[in-house]
């Protein structure tokens, strides 16, 4: 390699690292949060001939910054563990981590990633981001709701989505039928939010 | 024929509501067993969610078919037979009428513990009888195949009885059941 190469890799990694470095902080952004693992879910609402059943995603992490007042800034980037896909059944579980729906080994998270709000009807917001399942990524919309809490820094956030499985080919082979699986599922999330570490300092909330 | 039981025949609901129940019921076992025999797969999904719904529709058909007893009081007269005989018959068929209704409901049961919805054919999604709960579900499930197995036994010796009145007694007991039977020429 000589000097010119170099230097072109040095600049590259420069601009590498800002550029991580832009995206992976939230505190640029609006308010930054910390959720609450422990009182926080994100669910999962699927039908099976004909009839709804719930599962929920065991660990999950997400990276919450949102101010009502601030849009612009506000930011999701959730990563979902899809292996930790929990249905409280052993035979569907070990599916849904299989080749034919999730196929955790070759894709072990699923992301949401959310740059645009905007209000909603009945003072809701909707983050309008990118879905991505099995390495397939679809632009979706989720509407929640904010509310701070009435003591302390904390708040909830709450909300939704639905989406088509097989727009993320989660269903492969025979498991495309939809007629006993169906192809919506409802995606719910309560998220316990507390204030992050700029917050923390006593500087909002 | 008529719908309300007659002194001397069952009425046509009951028949009906009899023989279809018998049906199904031993149209569920097979379905159950081919179930069984085939690999985690859409056809095995398919052939349990009929399975349930059949079940459901044999609780109801069964609910139906005791409310219609209770209400239609004029069962057909007893065909004369010893006192110990009436109580064997009045107790065999208050067993079979249990088992009937504990076969579908340890099944919608077992189906709740595991958390699967149970539908009607997917036009109506019944309620979770139990929590999802993994030891549950085992223990209901060996519940529903021993209820099954008990059931079979109970039932077999109803039709056997009923055979024995028909070919030995010549009494009218399996007569005033059948489709299109009503009483023996005098």
């Amino acid at each position: 390699m000589n000097r010119i190469g170099a230097r072109l890799a040095t600049a590259m990694l420069a601009v590498s690292l800002v550029a991580s470095l832009a995206l992976a902080a939230p505190a640029h952004a609006a308010t930054a949060w910390v959720v609450d693992p422990a009182h926080s879910r994100l669910t999962f609402i699927a039908t099976q001939s004909g009839g709804e059943f719930q599962g929920r995603f065991n660990r999950f992490h997400a990276g919450i910054a949102f101010d009502p007042k601030d849009l612009a800034r506000s930011r999701f980037h959730v990563t979902i563990e899809t292996a930790s896909a929990d249905t409280q059944d052993e035979t569907r579980d070990q599916a849904l981590v299989g080749d034919d729906f999730f196929a955790s080994s070759r894709w072990p998270t699923a992301t949401f990633d959310a740059t645009r709000f905007v209000l909603a009807a009945g003072g809701r917001y909707e983050a309008q981001g990118r879905l991505t399942i099995r390495g397939i990524g679809r632009d979706a919309k989720v509407v929640f709701t904010f509310q701070p809490a009435s003591a302390g820094h904390g708040a909830v956030l709450s909300g939704g989505t639905t989406i088509h499985r097989l727009d993320f080919g989660v269903g492969q082979g025979e498991w495309q039928d939809t007629k006993w699986i169906g192809n919506d599922v409802r995606i719910e999330f309560e998220l316990v939010l507390g204030p992050g570490p700029a917050q923390a300092g006593g500087t909002g909330g | 024929m008529q719908w309300r039981n007659t002194a001397n025949s069952y009425g046509a609901l009951a028949k009906f509501l009899h023989w279809t129940i018998v049906v199904l019921i031993i149209t569920q076992f097979f379905i159950a067993e081919s179930a069984d025999e085939l690999p985690d797969g859409i056809e095995k999904l398919s052939l349990i969610s009929r399975h349930k719904s059949i079940g459901m529709l044999v609780l109801i058909l069964a609910v139906v078919r005791i409310g219609w007893r209770l209400a239609n009081r004029g069962t057909p007269a007893q065909v004369a037979m010893p006192r110990r005989q009436q109580i064997a018959a009045a107790a065999g068929h208050g067993l079979l009428y249990l088992l009937v209704l504990a076969q579908p409901i340890t099944g919608w049961a077992m189906s709740s513990a595991a958390n699967y919805p149970v539908t009607l054919f997917g036009w109506i999604q019944f309620p979770a009888l139990v929590g999802a709960n993994h030891d549950l579900h085992e223990i209901l499930e060996g519940v529903h195949e021993a209820t099954f197995y008990t059931l079979a036994v109970v039932a077999l010796l109803h039709a056997a009885a009923a055979i024995y009145h028909h070919v030995w007694m010549k009494d009218d007991s399996l007569r005033r059941m059948l489709p299109f039977g009503g009483r023996r020429t005098p």
